[in-house]
């Protein structure tokens, strides 16, 4: 039997639900105190397809965090103000099921029967890929929150916009910044979980390297669910590499990490994608965590200055964790930031007519607190310097890019 | 010493996939249980270990006793108010039920204590011992040597004492042994229990070296599952055997085709096993 996918809205939401922390309260009172009563109140609407069952659930649930917070501190601001019209944010969710063929459908769905505004792209490149058809057709500005892939952006559509950097963005600045902290790296040893992301990331990581006149002594998979590595470590051992560098997600790195500690194997530098992004990664590894190195889209340790809805980096943090008792990760407040700039388009354009707001939108160069913002011809964020990390006596410190750095990437150390 | 590394590493890695498997291949063997649960139990163990360590300073490898204690209870409590309903049903029910239960017990571990992967951090980690050339990781070593002393003790269990000589003389005929004045719907408890019991204290000891999530559950399931069919159902030796000969096919399969064909050929092998001796290694014997 097919069941249709089930639909959600974000009520718009009663003054005592709010929990938002004191410089949005503060903004609040303060506009309630200033603002003209003027304002007509009007909604526009947010589509949002996302997978909130299935297979990529977890991923479709962090958007979906994201993009309330966004929602809520906007409606707690008194709405998106165009003209003399005051826009509370409305959010349609459509849960796809994890599965791509529907996200398409959902988003077709969204645009002609609940007639969004706007478009938040599905989950990952290739269902943001294959939605993006259909806001072209129906020429509806839409924002991917985590697609990578610079196939998604070069098909020449004008409506796409997308907040991740190409994947390259993270394993070439770490490159660089270790060959410049230590000249003496010349060998690499690559050791990738088999799956779609750690995959992709690993292969970038191995072709930086090659570019930079490394010795890549070994490509090794691991397969998903794999309880044991002493064997590729072992391998790994005998070949003595500078540099190891492991993707996979947390609970991988964290048992390749005891076990490269059990079988002696220490280089030069050690970097992982994608879990010491995780406070979990630091509190599990404990000292072995020490000088691990890492690239992610965001991090909670980066700070800038946003001229968006959160503020600052450090006041962003605060809201989500206040809202919902948890570090925001790079999914969640990429998905945040989406809603953020889009929020400021629609403002900058004056209007909410999607040609306008497109516009807006490919002209923006601004900063929010997810960083610099600025999308290139394709539609995909040029601006972007995904942070390089390193943790350091059980912290996290970016040491890369300049605007944000706290330290220098330290080489050695690895226990 | 490349092979001589490898070979230490699959023993190593074989000990702990028998500590695994020997409570489910018990529950298996005696009640014709396929007891899904047991990856919890594990799981459970684990979480036991973790907080006795975190709140109260008892090392996971004392903490058996009190993650065995409490899972035994447990597993008790299960087997006599619920399986033991069922336990004359075919064992496509009381595989069900099994499933059921894991359902509501692994929801309940992950309402209670979340997805999030923690480790245990010991204060004074035992570090590595070099002796010949050869690397032995001696968290892994010891919670090996523990778990196979702990088995030694189930099998010394199970062919002295009387509750043991119950437990086998039930599993060979229960209407004989309820002619002779075994209760046989306690021993199911009981024997359930120790599978239970098994699975904590093996899970103590993983805790030292697998990081801890629900998520991990079906992991040790699956392991449990392979290692039975592999070694033989319902024997101790077959547990330890089938434990030790996928650590060891693991391990060898990465080294020579691969890290992410390691399992693949552990598999293979199990299938051609099937077709060759549908018994498994050790073939089908008793504990007694």
């Amino acid at each position: 039997m097919r069941r249709s996918p089930s639909r959600l809205s974000v009520p718009r939401l009663s003054a005592s639900r709010l929990m938002l922390p004191a410089a949005i309260a503060a903004g609040l009172a303060a506009a309630a105190l200033t603002a003209p009563a003027a304002f007509a109140q009007e909604t526009i609407k947010v589509g949002a397809p996302l997978p909130l069952t299935g297979a990529l659930s977890p991923e479709g649930l962090k958007q979906q965090r994201g993009y309330d917070l966004w929602a809520k501190a906007v409606n707690a601001d008194g709405g998106l103000k165009v003209g003399d019209t005051a826009y509370e944010v409305e959010i349609v969710y459509v849960d796809y099921e994890s599965q791509t063929p529907r996200a398409v459908q959902s988003a077709e769905r969204l645009i002609t029967e609940d007639e969004v505004n706007f478009l938040f792209s599905p989950f990952g490149s290739g269902a943001a890929k294959a939605a993006s058809s259909v806001s072209e057709r129906y020429q509806i500005p839409t924002i991917a929150a985590t697609a990578s892939s610079p196939s998604v952006y070069d098909q020449g559509y004008q409506y796409l916009f997308g907040t991740f950097t190409p994947n390259d963005t993270l394993t070439t600045p770490l490159t660089d910044l270790v060959l410049e902290a230590d000249d003496t790296i010349k060998t690499i040893a690559v050791y990738a979980r088999n799956d779609l992301f750690p995959l992709a990331i690993a292969h970038e990581a191995e072709a930086a390297a090659k570019a930079k006149g490394l010795d890549v002594l070994s490509f090794d998979e691991y397969a998903i669910g794999t309880m044991d590595h002493a064997s590729a470590l072992t391998l790994m051992r005998t070949r003595q590499p500078d540099w190891v560098f492991v993707t996979g997600y947390i609970n991988d790195l964290i048992l390749i990490r005891r076990q490269l500690a059990d079988l002696g194997v220490a280089p030069k530098v050690l970097s992982m994608i994608a879990g010491p992004a995780y406070k979990e990664f630091i509190e599990a590894a404990g000292p072995l965590a020490d000088n691990v190195s890492s690239a992610a889209w965001w991090h909670p340790a980066v700070a800038y200055d946003g001229d968006d809805i959160f503020g600052t980096t450090a006041d962003y943090v605060a809201a989500f964790e206040a809202e919902y008792g948890a570090t925001p990760d790079y999914a969640e407040a990429s998905a945040s930031a989406a809603g953020a700039i889009l929020g400021m388009a629609i403002e900058a354009a004056g209007s909410i007519d999607p040609q306008e707001v497109r516009e807006a939108l490919a002209q923006m160069d601004a900063v929010t607190f997810y960083g610099p913002v600025k999308f290139g011809e394709t539609g995909q964020i040029t601006s972007l310097e995904p942070p390089v990390f390193q943790i350091q006596d059980g912290t996290t410190k970016v040491v890369f890019p300049e605007a944000v750095k706290q330290t220098d990437l330290v080489i050695g150390g690895i226990k | 010493m490349l092979y001589a590394q490898i070979l230490v590493n699959g023993l190593i890695l074989g000990g702990l996939y028998a500590c695994i498997a020997v409570g489910f291949s018990l529950v298996w063997g005696v009640l014709n249980v396929i007891n899904i649960l047991h990856g919890s139990f594990v799981v459970l163990g684990s979480y036991v270990a973790y907080f006795a360590y975190v709140h109260l300073g008892i090392h996971p490898f004392l903490s058996i006793v009190l993650s065995g204690a409490l899972l035994f209870a447990l597993g008790y409590v299960i087997q006599a108010g619920l399986i033991n309903r069922v336990i004359a049903a075919p064992v496509l029910t009381t595989l069900v039920l099994t499933f059921g239960l894991e359902l509501l017990l692994n929801n309940a571990v992950l309402v209670a204590f979340s997805a999030d992967y923690r480790a245990v951090q010991l204060a004074n980690p035992m570090g590595s011992q070099i002796i010949g050339g050869i690397v032995f990781p001696m968290e892994r070593v010891m919670a090996t040597l523990l778990a196979l002393a702990l088995t030694g003790l189930l099998y010394l269990m199970l062919a002295k004492s009387k509750i043991g000589r119950s437990i086998v003389a039930v599993r060979m005929d229960p209407e004989a042994a309820a002619l002779m004045g075994v209760k046989v719907k306690r021993i199911y408890a009981v024997t359930f229990g120790v599978g239970a019991l098994m699975a904590g204290a093996a899970g103590s000891l993983l805790s030292v070296v697998f990081p801890i999530s629900p998520l991990n559950s079906t992991e040790f399931l699956g392991i449990a599952f392979v290692v039975c069919v592999l070694g033989g159902l319902g024997s101790i030796a077959g547990a330890m055997v089938g434990g030790l000969a996928l650590g060891v096919i693991e391990s060898f399969g990465a080294l020579l085709i691969g890290p992410q064909h390691g399992l693949t050929i552990a598999f293979s092998l199990l299938i051609l096993l099937l077709i060759v001796r549908p018994t498994g290694i050790m073939g089908r014997r008793g504990y007694e």
